[in-house]
């Protein structure tokens, strides 16, 4: 018990900071720090479905059906956001689930390309479908529940709020990575067919992973409707997806805190450069370039490398994000 | 010991064209290790892949316990109890020798996503990892528990590969080329190891090039060439068969 | 009957235009192993080099056709240098990379043209060839499937006559075996890339005049190009050209009579069922494992 002494402390710390950062910070502030959290659960989420080692286009478009859902559901029937926003998880769920039979017949390119189809025919049908969905303008009126006198409309009870929901969702997702299902699903990613020969059903983990993170990623759109109160289709585009990726892949995929790492330093910097608006897309795009090709472990791969200079120890994941 | 373990009914493999395979039968023992040999692109490697479910075979039938198992996918056949092991030295090089076995567990360790998050199952976890144990004091491993697989020499990645076979609890192992590239030291070892698999009752298929260890192994040989069955015997007969003499110096010239 | 021929026409006209990009894409694909994400971009960049040169400061209209090969062709060639080499032995990192320049692309079309509604080029060639009574072709669309043609038939060509062609396919074939016969993986990857990028800023020149030039144009161009390319087959250019025509037609009849979005979801409907029930495209080969 006595070494992990500097951990619970640094956790403690931590959360002391996370609990009292929205004091300190102006309301325009306020709505990033909750953004922020709410794409902590995106980036997190996606991360599971990137340990079978497939990457998908589609999560994006998964955040975007818990979204729908949760508004058509709290619009149509006024349901609160206690019920919206775990069936937004299980809807997410249910249309992941359906998805995996043609999506999982293909893996690496493919599989990549499928996702993007799949995700950009859905997301075109909101724009179609005006009824239900509003068409290109979306859909508002969403509103933030309102329990004991707290108003969540307001940003700090709503911060609480989010980063209570986030919290628990992560440290479910932590328990999956860290059981015996983690080790799976590492072991899909790196040589399925030596996992299939003792027993594996590759095909059953991949599905597994994908409908599990669509649903957190679900959650993330009820949770993100619910307090901007307006969702439309283009808030889940192909733009959306690649910040999820630059996300994942600046942070670093091979550890859980990776991805946390990178869309918080991220965000961080996206508020400092913005006084180059016009320019923000292209700084981006420079800055994934500059990681894949000069970290492409990401952020969170700094300090063992820091260390393996210091020690000439050894590296233990591998750099390449597909596998041969 | 007169009900064969595993039959091949005579399996027909094509690739467009390329006939890889041509109605070979043959039928392995219970307890037993067969070596399964012949020169460079005789098929072998394709009928370990055609057993283990990689691929389906065109044509004719694969009976395990006398049950047809052609056309299942390659986990259904691992849960029956067949299992493969890879020609490479094929390890998960990331995770550590105890996870790697770990992994080999799958079969009686798996557990629901509700069980996982709520720390439900302690006692089958905790009984894979007391075989995970086993395995590794049998195959010699336990020092090197906590090393990645990546890391191990290459008679010790041989030795996890079988292994990670052993923690599935097979009863039908198809070992291929587990001597390639070794060394006459770890030839021995590695012998003993295969010894050691089969005396604890479960039966061995062996594809080898190495033709001191399959002589030494084996009871019985399995030629294929081109495709067919040329020959089968003891390997004195083997050894002594001109179609078999001709057939590898064939393939050498 | 006037609507249905014109959408023919329109159909076979934007088939060339589809087939100039997605072959370019299963070119580079098939040779250095990446989804070029950007392709689309290079499709923009070539459009704009035309509004720029050629509308805003009246250089005629061919030589900046050339010029806009020769710009996008470069570009492509940068990739390839500072961003497709280096990541060589990852494919997703390469088509990561390509996102990058996606992004940096559009950031540079809307300094160069401003923000504001999408630019329009006046169509350089006047006038309309009236074959029937009910089927008349502006010349310019009559140009741009021409040289569509032309350029697919040298393609054709360079591929199945030349040595290097030869050379190119074999190395898309089996990367590996192609170097063990000692043919040049870098050389041939730079003339895949090149080849691939000047097809798509000749198909981003020819369309100019035709559509909405904007930074985000490409998108529509990606979306097409991964349609048309897997439906094809990846890895296949034949392939790649019957689908591109194909799709073309199925997508400018389903446009007029239910509206674009409708038949961009039923382009990737097809997409995804094409994947589900021939991995390998229409005219896919099997390769045995």
């Amino acid at each position: 018990m006595k070494e992990n002494w500097p951990k619970i402390v640094g956790f403690l710390l931590l959360l002391a900071a996370v609990l009292a950062v929205p004091h300190f910070l102006q309301f325009h502030h306020q709505d990033l720090l909750i953004f922020l959290v709410i794409n902590v659960l995106v980036v997190t989420s996606y991360r599971l479905v990137t340990l079978t080692g497939e990457w998908s286009l589609i999560h994006a478009v998964m955040m975007g059906v818990g979204g729908y859902t949760a508004t058509l559901l709290f619009r149509g029937f006024e349901l609160g956001m206690w019920f919206t926003l775990p069936l937004a998880g299980l809807v997410a769920a249910a249309i992941a689930a359906l998805l995996c039979f043609p999506l999982f017949r293909m893996t690496q390119f493919y599989f990549l390309i499928g996702s993007f189809a799949a995700g950009e025919a859905i997301r075109l049908c909101w724009i179609e479908f005006i009824i239900p969905f509003g068409g290109t303008g979306g859909l508002s009126g969403v509103e933030p529940p309102f329990v004991f006198d707290i108003d969540f409309l307001e940003p700090i009870p709503y911060y609480y709020l989010t980063l209570a929901i986030v919290g628990l969702c992560l440290l479910i997702l932590y328990r999956i990575e860290n059981s015996r299902i983690g080790l799976t699903l590492h072991s899909v990613h790196w040589k399925a067919p030596l996992a299939e020969s003792v027993g594996v059903d590759t095909w059953r983990y991949r599905a597994l992973a994908f409908i599990v993170g669509s649903f957190f990623v679900g959650v993330a759109g009820g949770l993100k409707v619910h307090y901007l109160g307006t969702i439309n289709p283009n808030q889940f585009g192909i733009g959306f997806m690649v910040f999820i990726l630059i996300w994942v892949i600046v942070g670093g995929y091979n550890r859980f805190y990776g991805p946390i790492l990178g869309v918080v330093v991220l965000t961080l910097f996206d508020e400092s450069i913005r006084q180059f608006e016009e320019f923000r897309p292209a700084i981006y795009g420079a800055v994934l370039i500059l990681s894949i090709l000069f970290l492409p472990k990401g952020l969170e791969s700094i300090p063992a490398r820091l260390r393996s200079w210091a020690g000439g120890g050894s590296d233990r994941e591998k750099g390449k994000l597909t596998d041969g | 010991m007169d009900n064969p373990i595993l039959e091949i009914d005579s399996v027909t493999k094509r690739f467009g064209g390329l006939t890889a395979l041509n109605e070979v039968n043959f039928s392995v023992k219970a307890g037993e290790i067969r070596g399964l040999i012949g020169p460079n692109g005789a098929g072998k490697s394709t009928m370990f892949k055609n057993i283990a479910g990689f691929y389906t075979p065109t044509s004719g039938d694969i009976r395990y316990q006398g049950r047809s198992i052609s056309g299942l996918k390659p986990h259904s056949i691992a849960e029956m109890g067949i299992v493969r092991t890879f020609q490479e030295t094929t390890l998960f090089q990331e995770l550590t020798v105890f996870e790697n076995v770990l992994v080999g567990c799958h079969k009686h360790a798996r557990i629901n996503l509700f069980a996982a998050i709520f720390g439900l199952d302690r006692a089958r976890q905790t009984a894979a990892a007391q075989k995970v144990e086993e395995v590794l004091e049998f195959m010699g491993l336990a020092d090197r528990r906590h090393q990645l697989a990546a890391e191990l020499p290459l008679g010790s990645q041989r030795a996890l590969a079988i292994a990670i076979a052993l923690a599935s609890e097979p009863k039908l192992m198809l070992m291929d080329e587990p001597f390639a590239g070794m060394n006459p030291e770890e030839t021995n070892h590695m012998m003993d190891l295969t010894r050691r698999v089969q005396e604890s009752g479960i039966t061995i298929v062996l594809v080898e090039h190495d033709m001191k260890a399959v002589m030494g192994l084996c009871g019985y040989l399995t030629v294929l060439n081109f495709g067919q069955l040329l020959a089968e015997g003891t390997p004195e007969e083997v050894r002594n068969d001109k179609r078999v003499i001709d057939a590898y110096l064939g393939g050498a010239a | 009957m006037e609507l249905f021929f014109l959408s023919i026409i329109n159909g076979l006209i934007q088939g060339g235009f589809f087939a100039l990009f997605a072959v370019g894409l299963v070119l580079i694909f098939g040779v250095m192993g990446v989804v070029n994400f950007a392709h689309g971009e290079l499709v923009m960049v070539g459009a704009y080099t035309i509004w720029l040169v050629h509308a805003q400061h009246g250089v005629a209209y061919i030589p900046t056709l050339i010029l806009a090969i020769l710009v996008v062709t470069g570009v492509g060639l940068l990739m390839e240098r500072f961003l497709f080499r280096p990541t060589r032995n990852d494919p997703l990192a390469g088509l990561i990379c390509s996102i990058g320049v996606l992004f940096i692309l559009q950031v540079i079309a809307t300094l160069v043209g401003g923000e504001g509604p999408s630019k329009q080029v006046p169509p350089p060639f006047h006038g309309t060839l009236v074959l029937f009574e009910f089927l008349r072709i502006p010349y310019q669309r009559l140009f741009g499937l021409g040289i569509s043609v032309l350029a697919l038939a040298t393609l054709w060509y360079f591929l199945t006559r030349t040595r290097l062609g030869w050379a190119l396919r074999a190395v898309a074939l089996d990367r590996e075996a192609a170097a063990l016969q000692g043919i040049n993986i870098t050389r041939i990857s730079v003339i895949a890339i090149g080849v691939g990028a000047a097809l798509a800023g000749l198909a981003g020149g020819l369309m100019a005049p035709l559509t909405n030039i904007n930074p985000h144009m490409g998108h529509n161009v990606i979306i097409t190009a991964f349609i048309v390319t897997i439906v094809g087959g990846v890895g296949s250019l034949s392939g790649a050209v019957y689908a591109a025509v194909l799709y073309a037609l199925f997508h400018t009849f389903v446009t007029v009579y239910f509206g674009g979005t409708v038949a961009t979801i039923c382009g990737l409907i097809l997409m995804v069922v094409v994947l589900i029930v021939r991995p390998t495209g229409i005219m896919g080969v099997r390769v045995s494992e």
